[in-house]
């Protein structure tokens, strides 16, 4: 019973239908459940919100990371996935406060000083929150020493930096730098993505990580996270 | 409607190269390429390096020079940068120019705006302050912003070309109808002002993009848009764009387009 009712979580949030009224990537769904109706009923049928983000969840997106690779699936597919994770994570949520189930990690988001290109980072959030992350955003054109205040105050195991202006590129490598000042760079991981950057250029920066798109990213963060373990 | 040839940019990897080892050759057929195709100017952007100021400055001069002997169409200089701007004016001799871009940041507007109006430039003010807004209002008070300063600075309206601005329709399925919108506010609280689009940023995530950007070229041409920044080497758009003028009234006794259908350049 709960293995259905998990499958059918995981098969919606390939779908991207967060609701029975939503259309989805295959034809002729309009009408059974959404995942938001799913969820309510899988966590009434006593299934762990613990199984439903693992089991539901991450092993949708899984897929949906495949498909987006394969050329299957494209943007719009992938955000309307997203969105049906984080409708899920919502109703979750208290039952996750309440059971103190740990995240995988926590991740603070920002895009550098001077630049408001919002797209990509808040993509690459969305995705790192349904692969289990707790995820801050701070938001747009954040100064280093914003940043380096909230790695000391959130303590996050890992800090995502976004610019899409070549303008811009640098203040990734100023921000890296306030966090070397600020005593604190050996207590995150930096992971970097955006237009016009590069492994190359992640490394010549002093990052410990790139992303060329949103699973890109999340698989070097886990990738990170169970290094960090080890 | 006027095409703005977008080839010769810094952001696009193989020019970015060609830049860095003064390739003249790449850089001049690039534009002969863009000025036979139809471009009405030729857009500049040389980027910004790890370099110093001096040496952005210097590759803006030298991307200046090298276009300036390739072709005769005039120049849209494209940085965010008023220093950059300067050093490519400095190189000019043409005598139509346009400045690509200001934002209602009070700073461009002071630096950038009086650049242009120094040279009797037009000029490309993009809808936003920081960020791109969502919302048709939130462009419109950028605009409204622009245009109160552009108007002390002693512009007409026919020197300013507002971009409304686009995101992907990938991400929100509002934001074509937004952009339209926005176009045709523009066109109608400020009679006498150009509007200009970078289109490609529509299709942003999707696929068939030259499908999408193609049609999306002939909504904004019925919203009014009076200019387009796009690769002119793009035989199907450039087509388009002559139907597009056709079909708004702009081209009497369908002139234009026979002219191109002798010349054998439509691809339907």
């Amino acid at each position: 019973m709960a293995e259905d009712i998990l499958a059918l979580i995981k098969e919606n949030v390939i779908q991207g239908r967060v609701t029975r009224d939503d259309e989805g990537f295959d034809e002729g769904l309009v009408g059974q459940a959404g995942v938001s109706e799913l969820a309510k009923e899988a966590l009434a049928q006593g299934v762990s919100s613990q199984d439903i983000i693992k089991l539901g969840l991450s092993e949708g997106m899984d897929i949906v990371g495949q498909k987006f690779e394969a050329k299957k699936y494209y943007l719009p597919d992938m955000l309307a996935s997203a969105k049906a994770v984080g409708a899920v994570m919502e109703i979750l949520e208290p039952y996750l406060t309440r059971s103190n189930i740990k995240p995988k990690g926590k991740i603070i988001m920002a895009t550098v000083k001077g630049d408001f290109h919002d797209i990509g980072k808040n993509i690459v959030s969305i995705l790192l929150r349904g692969a289990g992350y707790m995820v801050k955003d701070l938001g747009n054109d954040i100064d280093p020493q914003v940043i380096v205040a909230a790695v000391r105050e959130e303590k996050p195991q890992f800090l995502g930096l976004s610019a899409l202006l070549t303008s811009t590129m640098l203040r990734m490598k100023d921000t890296i730098q306030a966090l070397t000042e600020g005593g604190v760079r050996d207590k995150v991981k930096v992971i970097i993505g955006g237009v016009g950057t590069s492994e190359e250029f992640a490394q010549s920066i002093g990052a410990d990580g790139y992303g060329a798109d949103g699973f890109q990213a999340v698989r070097v963060v886990d990738k990170l996270n169970t290094s960090r373990k080890d | 409607m006027l095409v703005i040839g977008e080839k010769i940019n810094a952001s696009n990897r193989s020019v970015a190269e060609a830049i860095a080892r003064r390739d003249r050759e790449f850089v001049a057929s690039l534009a002969r390429a863009e000025a036979d195709a139809g471009a009405d100017f030729i857009n500049i952007n040389s980027g910004m390096k790890n370099g110093s100021q001096e040496y952005e400055a210097e590759t803006m001069e030298w991307l200046v020079e090298v276009v300036q002997g390739a072709t005769d169409k005039p120049l849209a200089i494209d940085s965010e940068v008023a220093s950059l701007i300067e050093a490519g004016l400095g190189k000019y001799q043409g005598e139509r120019l346009i400045i690509n871009s200001v934002t209602a940041e009070p700073e461009r507007l002071a630096s950038i705006g009086s650049l242009a109006a120094e040279h009797h430039a037009w000029l490309v003010a993009l809808a936003m302050t920081n960020g791109i807004p969502s919302s048709v209002e939130e462009r419109l008070d950028a605009c409204e912003q622009i245009m109160a300063y552009l108007t002390r600075l002693g512009f007409t309206a026919e020197q300013i070309f507002f971009d409304p601005l686009i995101l992907p329709i990938a991400v929100d399925s509002t934001q074509g109808i937004i952009t339209l919108k926005t176009l045709e506010q523009i066109k109608s609280r400020y009679p006498g002002v150009k509007t200009v689009l970078g289109l490609s940023n529509i299709s942003y995530g999707l696929p068939r993009r030259g499908l999408v950007n193609r049609a999306f070229l002939l909504m904004a041409a019925c919203a009014g848009l009076d200019a387009v920044i796009l690769n002119p080497l793009d035989t199907k758009m450039m087509s388009l764009i002559k139907v597009a003028d056709m079909l708004m009234g702009k081209d009497a006794s369908c002139r234009g387009y026979m002219r191109a259908h002798q010349k054998g350049i439509l691809v339907d």
